[in-house]
C-alpha cells in the first residue's frame, strides 16, 4: 500500500486543486446560488421539480428551445460552409494579403454584437440606407428580422471561430498522405474530399462547436433582431431581471436548461472527436497548391469578399460616429460632436476598459495555462473532471453567471460587489475556457522529453514549467491573450450587472446611450474601442506574419 | 561514484506487468545495458532509476541511499532522450548549462565546465548556435554534454542512437563508451540493438516480458545463452534437436553459424553432418550459407570469406562443427 | 527583495486598490437609475455644480436595478434609486426609508406614498407614435380601437410586457378599456395579431423613429424627443383615453450617505430643476404648477387629455398570471 502521492503527479495534482478552488468558488458557488431556486416551490423551501414541469409545458418555451436549436444549427451549417473553404484557400492557395485577412478576420469580435445588430438595422432595417438604395434600383429582399437576419449576423461575426482552427488544421495535413492518394491514382479534387477534408473534419467541429454555444448563449443579436420571436437567452434574461417580472425561479430553469443544452453538445462533440483523433505527424507545412489563374482569381476575390462583408457593420458604425445627430435623429453631416459629448464626459470608461481587460487577460493566463498543464498531462479522472468544469463557462450566460456572483459575494466573509474586481473575476471566469483550450493544443505538441529532461537535470516540476514550457508556449499564449482582450473589452452581459459608479465600460456606454437614444455617443464609444482594440489585433498581426515566415 | 541495487522491482499498467520482481546489481563506474525488444520492460525499468515512473513494489539505492521515493529532480542523475530532448529555446551553451544553473554554479565557473563539456563531446565552439542549427547527430552530443557537465551519479541513456544512421551510430558508441570509462560514472543504457550492447557494454541484462532472461558479460551471454530466447536474441543461432547433429540425447541446443565450418576446412575431431545448399549469400569478410538436412531442418553456417571453399546453391556438402560451442537449452 | 517577493508585494497593492470601500469617504451619492443617460447626465450634472456631491451612477433596467437593491439588502451600495415605476416602489418598499420632501406639497397626493417612502417625479402617458413619412399623418389611427384594424398586421411595434412596466400597464389598461374580463383579452388578443413584439421600449422609439415601423405604442416622451431632433414622428394622443403612469424615487434604507440622498431627492423636484428636465428630455411632471404648453415639446396639458381609471394596484397584484397570460396570447398570436 502506497499512501504517499507519487511525486512526479504531485505539481499537476497541486495546480488541480488550486484550480478547483478557483472554478468551486468562483464559477459552481454562485451558479449554484441561481440555480438552488429552480428546484425550489414558491416559498423557497420545499425541493421540487414542478418548475421545470410548468416551463416544459408551456408553448411558449418550447418555441423559444426549438428556435433557438434551429437558429444555432443553422448558422453553424452556414458559418461552416463560409469558413472553410476561405479556411483552405489561405492556407494551400496563393491569395495576396494572407496576413492582413487573418487579422482582419478577427475584427468582427472587437465589436459588441448588440453594436453590430444596431448597424445592420440602420444598413439592411426596413429603412435602412442599403434597403432603400436597393428599392430605388428595384431590388427588394426577404426582411433582416427574424431567424434569417440572425443567422446572417452570425456567420458574418463567428467565422472567424471557424476558420482559425481549421486553416492551422489544413496546414498540418502531412502532405505525403495527399502524395500517397495521387500516386493509388486518385485526382487532386478526390484527395481534397477524401484525404485531407476528413483529416481536418475534427478541427471543423472543434470550430462549429464554439459557433454553436455562441449562439445559444448570444443575446445582443436575437434581441434586436428577433422581432418577437421567442430565443431562449433573451427569454432567460427577461426572466431574470425583466423590469415587470423577475422571477428566479423560471429563470433558474431557463439557466439550467440552457447550461444542459450546451453541455450536451460538448459531450457528443467529445465523443465523436474521441474516435477520430488523426495525428500525422507532419515537419512542415504542406506547399501552396499551384493552380490556374482563373481559381487564384476566385480564391482572392472570394477572401477580400468574406473578410470584408463581415466588417460592414464596422466601416458603418465608424462612419455613422463621424455623423450629426441631434438627439437620437441622425442627420448625413460630418460632426466631431460626437467624440466631443463622449469624452467631456470622461474618459474613465475608457481607461476601465483598459484596465479591466488587461488584469483580466492576466488572470485569464494565470489560471487557464496552468490548467491546460493539468489537463494534458496528468492522465486520471480528476484531469477529465477538471477540464469538464473548466469547460463549463462556455455554456453559461454573462447575465447568468453576474447574478450568481451578486447573491454569492455581497456579503458574509468575501464581498466584492460595488468593486471592480468583481468584474475582473466574472471576465477571468467565462474567458478561462479560451485559454485552456488554446493552451492544450500547444502543450499537445511539446515533447513531454523535454520536461523529464528539465527534471533530471535538477530543476523541479514547478521550475521546469516555468522555464521550459512557458517559454515553448509562449507565442501561443501570447496570441490567446491577445484575442481574451479583445473579447472581454467588447463584453455586455455581465458588465451591465456588475458595473458600478466610476467603473463603468465603454460597452456600458454604448448600451446605455443607444438605450437612451443617444446614437451618436453610442457609435463615438463604438468606434473608440474599434480604434483602441486595433492595436492589441496589429500586434497578433505581426505575431502571424513572423509564425508565417518561420514555417 | 556509485553503484546502483535494484530489488524486487514491479510496475503495473492495468494488466500488464511491466516490470516484474526485477532484483540487479549494477557496480561503481560500470557500462550496464539493458537489452531486449520493444515492450520488454527495459524503458519503464530507466524511468523508475530516473524517476518518472512510481514502483508498485521493491526498492532501487545508489550506493546506501534508497532513492526510488525522491522526486526525479533531486536524484542527480543525468540522462540522454532518443529524441534528444534538446530544448529549442535555449542555445547550445544554455543547455548544458541549464543543470549546472539548478545546481548554482555561475560565474567562470559555469562557462569554464560548458566549454570543457562541449569540448568533451567534440562541440567546442558551438556554445553560442540554436539548435535547430544542428544535425542529428551534433544534437545527440549536446544532449550527452549536457547530462556530463553535472557529472551525475549516474548516466542513463535511453535508446540515444536510434535516431542516427548507421555509421554515425558506430562512430558514437564507441565515442559514449569511451566517455563513461574517462569520466568512470556508472551508466544504465537502453537499447534495443544486440550489436550496440556487446559493443558498449561491460555487463548486458537481457529482459523479456518485464523478467531479467539473463545478465552477464556480453561474450557470456553471447556464448553461453540460458535460454532459447537468449541463444536466439544475442545474434543469429541455429536452434536445433540435439539428434539432428547426430547426438543420442533429445532436446534443443544452440549451435551459432560460426561453430560450423566445411568439413574440407575443419579439424578432424569435429562431429560432421550432411546436406545440401539451399542459399548463399556472400556478404564480404564472410560468406553466409543456409544447408538443408535430411529431417528437413535448416543449418545456418558462417564462414570467412574463403573464394575456392564457397558452395554452389544445390551442392551436397558436408558440414562440421565444434563441439565445444554446442549449448545445450533446457 | 527577490523577484519573487517584490512581485507578491505588487500584487497586494493591485488587489488592495481594487477592493471596494478602502478608499477614502468623500462628499458622495450612489444613484441606481434606470433613466436615460441623457436625463442621468443633465441632472447629475447640475447637482455636482450646485452642491459639490459627486454622483456615482449606476444604470439599468428597472428590473436590474431592483434585483440588485434586492441582492444587496443586508449591505447597500446605493443611497437613491430612481426612475422606476409607482408599482415596483410600491412593492419594494420594505428596501426604502422614509423622508419627507421640501417639495411634498407642490405634488398631488396620489403621487406620493402616504408614509413618505417614496415620490413621484415624472408622468408617462401612453401614447401612438406615427412615423409619417411611411403613413401620411393624416392616415394614422385616433385612439386604441383604431389599431384593431387588420390592415395594420406586422406594423405596430410594442415592448414585450415582460420586460417593460409601461407595456404591461398598456395591456391591462386596454383589457378594462375594452370590456374587462374575457371580453377585453379577447379584443386584446385580437390587437396582438397585429403587434411585433420587442423586447426593450428603446427598440420601439428607434424603430418608428428610423421608419422600420409606422407606428409604435410608447411613452409620450419619446415622441417630442424624436421629433425635436428632426424626425418625421408624430405624437398621437388616443381618443378613447389612456393613463399616466408615474416614476417616481426613494431613499435606500441604511444606504451610506443619507445626507446626500435627502438633498438629491428635494433637488430633483425643484420647479426649476423640472423645468430644465423638461426642456431638455420632455418628461411630464408630478408638478403641476409648470406651463406647459409654452415649453419645448407642446406638452397638451393633463386636463385636455381623457384619462382613464386604472387599478395599478389590482393589476399589480396579478401581474404574475396576467404576464403568463400575455406570453400565451403572443405565442399563439404568431
Amino acid at each position: 500500500m502506497r499512501l504517499a502521492i507519487p511525486h512526479q503527479q504531485r505539481l499537476p495534482l497541486a495546480i488541480a486543486a488550486l484550480g478547483f478552488l478557483f472554478l468551486g468558488l468562483f464559477l459552481l458557488y454562485p451558479l449554484f446560488n441561481v440555480f438552488s431556486a429552480s428546484v425550489l416551490d414558491g416559498e423557497g423551501e420545499k425541493f421540487t421539480f414542478a418548475n421545470y414541469v410548468k416551463i416544459l409545458g408551456r408553448p411558449f418555451y418550447r418555441g423559444a428551445v426549438v428556435n433557438t436549436l434551429a437558429i444555432g444549427l443553422a448558422a453553424t451549417i452556414t458559418t461552416i460552409l463560409v469558413a472553410v473553404p476561405l479556411a483552405f484557400a489561405l492556407a494551400r492557395l496563393p491569395v495576396p494579403g494572407k496576413a492582413a485577412i487573418i487579422a482582419l478576420a478577427a475584427m468582427p469580435l472587437v465589436l459588441p454584437s448588440f453594436v453590430s445588430a444596431y448597424a445592420i438595422v440602420l444598413l439592411l432595417g426596413r429603412a435602412g440606407v442599403v434597403t432603400q438604395w436597393l428599392q430605388s434600383w428595384g431590388i427588394g429582399f426577404g426582411s433582416i428580422y427574424g431567424a434569417g437576419g440572425i443567422v446572417l449576423v452570425y456567420t458574418l461575426t463567428l467565422y472567424p471561430y471557424v476558420l482559425l482552427p481549421t486553416m492551422a488544421a489544413f496546414k498540418a495535413v502531412d502532405v505525403s498522405v495527399e502524395e500517397a492518394a495521387q500516386s493509388l491514382g486518385s485526382s487532386p479534387r478526390r484527395t481534397l474530399w477524401t484525404v485531407t477534408l476528413p483529416i481536418v473534419i475534427p478541427a471543423i467541429l472543434a470550430g462549429g462547436l464554439l459557433v454553436f454555444i455562441e449562439t445559444l448563449e448570444n443575446f445582443g443579436v436575437p434581441f434586436v433582431l428577433a422581432e418577437d420571436m421567442p430565443i431562449f437567452a433573451v427569454e432567460a434574461f427577461k426572466l431574470f431581471v425583466g423590469e415587470t417580472a423577475p422571477n428566479p425561479s423560471s429563470a433558474g430553469v431557463l439557466g439550467v436548461l440552457l447550461i444542459a443544452m450546451t453541455s450536451l453538445v460538448l459531450l457528443i462533440q467529445r465523443r465523436f472527436l474521441a474516435s477520430r483523433r488523426f495525428a500525422t505527424g507532419a515537419r512542415a507545412a504542406p506547399p501552396i497548391l499551384r493552380v490556374g489563374l482563373g481559381l487564384r482569381v476566385a480564391a482572392s476575390v472570394y477572401c477580400w469578399l468574406v473578410v470584408l462583408l463581415a466588417l460592414v457593420p464596422f466601416f458603418a458604425i465608424v462612419v455613422l460616429s463621424f455623423m450629426e445627430f441631434r438627439g437620437p435623429v441622425l442627420h448625413p453631416n460630418f460632426s466631431l460632436a460626437n467624440f466631443a459629448a463622449l469624452f467631456e464626459r470622461s474618459m474613465r470608461p475608457l481607461l476601465n476598459t483598459l484596465l479591466f481587460a488587461t488584469l483580466a487577460a492576466i488572470g485569464v493566463t494565470l489560471v487557464g495555462v496552468p490548467i491546460a498543464y493539468v489537463v494534458t498531462r496528468l492522465r486520471s479522472g480528476l484531469a477529465s473532471l477538471l477540464d469538464v468544469v473548466a469547460t463549463l463557462p462556455f455554456a453559461v450566460a454573462g447575465t447568468v453567471l453576474a447574478i450568481g456572483f451578486v447573491v454569492s459575494f455581497n456579503s458574509g466573509w468575501l464581498i466584492l460587489t460595488g468593486g471592480p474586481l468583481i468584474m475582473v473575476l466574472v471576465y477571468t471566469v467565462r474567458k478561462v475556457p479560451f485559454a485552456v483550450r488554446s493552451s492544450s493544443a500547444i502543450l499537445h505538441q511539446i515533447d513531454p522529453s523535454l520536461e523529464e529532461a528539465s527534471i533530471s537535470l535538477g530543476r523541479s516540476p514547478l521550475q521546469t514549467f516555468g522555464r521550459i514550457l512557458v517559454p515553448l508556449m509562449l507565442g501561443g499564449i501570447l496570441s490567446g491573450f491577445v484575442l481574451t482582450w479583445v473579447t472581454i473589452a467588447s463584453e455586455l452581459s455581465a458588465t451591465v450587472v456588475l458595473y458600478s459608479g466610476q467603473w463603468r465600460t465603454l460597452t456600458v456606454v454604448m448600451f446605455q446611450a443607444l438605450e437612451g437614444g443617444g446614437g451618436g455617443i453610442a457609435t463615438a464609444a463604438a468606434s473608440t474601442l474599434i480604434i483602441v482594440t486595433l492595436v492589441p489585433i496589429t500586434l497578433l498581426y505581426r505575431l502571424v506574419r513572423r509564425y508565417e515566415l518561420a514555417t | 561514484m556509485t553503484g546502483i541495487v535494484i530489488a524486487g522491482a514491479t510496475r503495473t499498467f492495468g494488466t500488464v506487468r511491466a516490470v516484474d520482481g526485477v532484483d540487479l546489481a549494477v557496480g561503481d563506474g560500470e557500462f550496464f545495458t539493458l537489452l531486449g525488444p520493444s515492450g520488454c520492460g527495459k524503458t519503464t525499468l530507466l524511468r523508475m532509476i530516473a524517476g518518472f515512473c512510481e514502483l508498485d513494489a521493491g526498492e532501487i539505492k545508489f550506493g546506501d541511499r534508497r532513492i526510488d521515493r525522491l522526486p526525479a529532480h533531486t536524484r542527480d542523475i543525468g540522462m540522454v532522450f532518443q529524441n534528444y530532448a534538446v530544448f529549442p529555446n535555449l542555445t547550445v551553451a544554455g543547455n548544458v548549462a541549464y543543470g549546472l544553473k539548478a545546481r548554482r554554479v555561475s560565474g567562470a565557473e559555469l562557462a569554464r565546465r560548458v566549454e570543457e563539456a562541449l569540448g568533451l563531446v567534440q562541440l567546442a565552439g558551438y556554445g553560442e548556435r540554436w539548435p535547430h542549427q544542428l544535425s542529428g547527430g551534433q544534437l545527440q552530443r549536446v544532449a550527452i554534454a549536457r547530462a556530463l557537465v553535472i557529472r551525475p551519479q549516474v548516466l542513463l541513456f535511453d535508446e540515444p542512437l536510434s535516431n542516427l544512421d548507421a555509421r554515425l551510430r558506430v562512430s558514437m558508441r564507441s565515442e559514449i563508451r569511451d566517455l563513461q570509462k574517462s569520466l568512470g560514472i556508472t551508466a544504465i543504457y537502453v537499447t534495443h540493438d544486440q550489436e550496440e550492447a556487446m559493443s558498449v557494454s561491460d555487463r548486458i541484462a537481457l529482459m523479456q516480458s518485464g523478467r531479467l532472461e539473463q545478465v552477464g558479460p556480453p561474450a557470456e551471454i553471447y556464448r553461453n545463452p540460458t535460454s532459447r530466447f537468449a541463444a536466439e536474441f544475442m545474434g543469429t543461432t541455429n536452434l536445433v534437436e540435439a539428434r539432428a547433429l547426430g547426438g543420442d540425447r533429445a532436446g534443443l541446443v544452440s549451435l551459432r553459424p560460426e561453430a560450423l565450418r566445411l568439413a574440407a576446412d575443419a579439424p578432424a575431431d569435429w562431429p560432421q553432418v550432411g546436406g545440401k545448399v539451399a542459399h548463399v549469400e556472400v556478404l564480404g569478410p564472410i560468406t553466409r550459407f543456409d544447408v538443408r538436412l535430411a529431417d528437413g531442418s535448416l543449418l545456418k553456417v558462417a564462414t570467412l570469406d574463403a573464394p575456392h571453399l564457397t558452395p554452389a546453391p544445390g551442392a551436397e556438402v558436408t558440414l562440421a562443427y565444434d563441439p565445444a560451442r554446442i549449448t545445450v537449452l533446457p | 527583495m527577490t523577484v519573487a517577493t517584490r512581485g507578491l508585494a505588487l500584487l497586494g497593492l493591485i488587489l488592495t486598490m481594487l477592493l471596494p470601500g478602502l478608499a477614502a469617504a468623500q462628499k458622495k451619492l450612489v444613484v441606481y437609475t434606470s433613466n436615460e443617460s441623457t436625463l442621468n447626465d443633465l441632472v447629475f450634472g447640475a447637482f455636482t455644480k450646485e452642491t459639490g456631491i459627486v454622483v456615482e451612477p449606476v444604470v439599468a433596467g428597472s428590473g436590474v436595478v431592483i434585483r440588485r437593491l434586492q441582492a444587496e439588502k443586508d449591505r447597500p451600495l446605493g443611497d437613491i434609486i430612481w426612475g422606476v415605476s409607482r408599482s415596483l416602489l410600491q412593492t419594494n418598499k420594505a428596501l426604502f426609508t422614509p423622508y419627507v420632501s421640501k417639495n411634498k406639497d407642490a405634488i398631488p397626493v396620489e403621487y406620493r406614498d402616504p408614509t413618505d417612502l417614496w415620490i413621484g417625479n415624472n408622468l408617462h402617458l401612453l401614447v401612438i407614435l406615427q412615423n409619417t413619412k411611411i403613413l401620411p399623418a393624416d392616415q394614422g389611427p385616433k385612439g386604441w380601437d383604431d389599431l384593431l384594424d387588420p390592415k395594420w398586421k406586422g406594423k405596430i411595434a410594442f415592448t414585450d410586457p415582460a420586460n417593460s412596466g409601461s407595456a404591461y400597464a398598456t395591456v391591462t389598461m386596454l383589457v378594462d378599456l375594452w370590456g374587462g374580463g374575457d371580453a377585453g383579452w379577447k379584443k386584446v388578443a385580437a390587437l396582438f395579431k397585429n403587434l411585433k413584439v420587442l423586447n426593450r421600449s428603446s427598440l420601439v422609439f428607434q424603430g418608428v423613429g428610423n421608419g422600420e415601423y409606422p407606428l409604435g405604442i410608447s411613452l409620450e416622451y419619446a415622441g417630442p424627443m424624436w421629433a425635436s431632433g428632426g424626425a418625421p414622428v408624430k405624437t398621437i394622443y388616443p381618443n378613447d383615453g389612456t393613463i399616466a403612469s408615474m416614476e417616481g424615487i426613494a431613499i435606500i434604507k441604511n444606504g451610506p450617505h443619507p445626507e446626500e440622498a435627502r438633498a438629491f431627492v428635494d433637488f430633483v423636484n425643484r420647479k426649476d430643476v423640472r423645468e430644465m428636465i423638461l426642456k431638455a428630455t420632455f418628461r411630464r411632471p408630478t408638478r403641476t404648477d409648470l406651463d406647459l404648453s409654452s415649453l419645448p415639446g407642446g406638452l397638451p396639458p393633463l386636463q385636455q387629455i381623457k384619462l382613464l381609471d386604472y387599478k395599478e394596484d389590482a393589476w399589480t397584484e396579478k401581474r404574475k398570471e396576467t404576464l403568463e397570460r400575455i406570453k400565451d396570447m403572443i405565442q399563439e398570436s404568431r
